[in-house]
């Protein structure tokens, strides 16, 4: 049986890309709804855009394998 | 002609209203109900003999409960066991759902985004809940990477935590995607034969093509079908091992 889902390099790149724009787009949420509430535009957009950005590609580079799993020390 | 027709929501029976919202059974909530009184029904008409050598029926749902029981031991340890029923729940609805859709004619629950982001909502929730209820505040460990100089920490674990919070998004936005863009892109390369067919003889010629196409797509289509099933039933696992295990 194969496995995680890897079998055709087309369900590889959805999985990936869903990852990494999840990022970014949780962040730019985030951000903007900060601005929205606390009137502190743009900085809430600019630092949880980067933050987002940051995330998305630690999500893409952990469901690669790349960087260990959350909370161990081994790598996968 | 229209591809995205296909998605409309029709309601078939109005219940009521609750807080001015209209309460209805709309053809979404008609394939949910069929999905779960098929799955049911198959796997009780299936089980019913309970054979040692079991027949095609029941060797069909022997090989789809081994084959979920496997992937939450693999990604989820022993212990990850106790969630069996959630996962192979999610996987059969959703594989289900996801075939329903490949029937011409019928509807595509899994291509609406509110229903997948419900369902990876429940994945999300029992994590967080399983996770504070069984290692109390040791389960924040997991947004705290070991050996990270202290002067980083703080960004780090901004980063972990917004990684975390995108899971429910990548997780349900992969399955809607999928089927939204596989059913539209069906839905235009099958347009494309009739466009090309109303041209007479040549245009018969030419929309061979598309027409193998077509079938093409079916084909990628009902693997995406039940890989997007697999791979949402696997994430599910992989996050409900860090609820089980967090920091190890």
């Amino acid at each position: 049986m194969r496995r995680q889902g890897e079998s055709s390099n087309l369900a590889k790149a959805l999985r990936l890309s869903s990852e990494f724009v999840a990022g970014i787009v949780l962040g730019g949420l985030i951000g903007w709804g900060i601005d929205h509430f606390a009137g502190s535009s743009p900085w809430g957009l600019i630092v949880f855009l980067l933050l987002g950005f940051a995330a998305g590609t630690l999500n893409a580079m952990r469901s690669a394998g790349l960087v260990a799993e959350r909370g161990t020390g081994k790598k996968d | 002609m229209d591809p995205i027709h296909q998605f409309n929501i029709t309601k078939f029976y109005i219940l009521g209203h609750i807080g001015g919202h209209e309460i209805a059974i709309t053809n979404s909530a008609l394939f949910m109900f069929a999905a779960v009184a098929i799955i049911i029904g198959g796997m009780l008409i299936a089980t019913a003999r309970r054979s040692l050598v079991p027949g095609r029926a029941q060797s069909v749902v022997e090989t789809s409960y081994e084959f979920v029981a496997d992937m939450v031991r693999q990604s989820a340890g022993e212990s990850g066991m106790k969630f069996f029923p959630l996962v192979f729940t999610l996987f059969s609805f959703i594989l289900v759902l996801n075939m329903f859709g490949m029937i011409p004619g019928l509807f595509a629950v899994t291509s609406h985004i509110v229903v997948t982001v419900f369902l990876s909502l429940v994945v999300f929730l029992t994590v967080v809940i399983y996770g504070f209820w069984h290692n109390g505040f040791k389960f924040l460990k997991l947004f705290v990477p070991s050996g990270v100089p202290v002067y980083i920490l703080p960004l780090i674990v901004a980063i972990e935590v917004m990684s975390f919070f995108s899971r429910p998004i990548s997780h349900s936005v992969r399955l809607f995607a999928n089927i939204l863009a596989g059913h539209i892109t069906l839905k235009v390369f099958a347009g494309f034969v009739a466009l090309l067919g109303g041209l007479g003889i040549a245009g018969w010629v030419g929309a061979l093509l598309p027409l193998a196409l077509t079938v093409a797509l079916t084909a990628l289509e009902l693997l995406v079908a039940f890989l997007q099933a697999y791979v949402f039933a696997i994430l599910t696992c992989i996050y409900l091992n860090d609820a089980i295990h967090p920091g190890h």
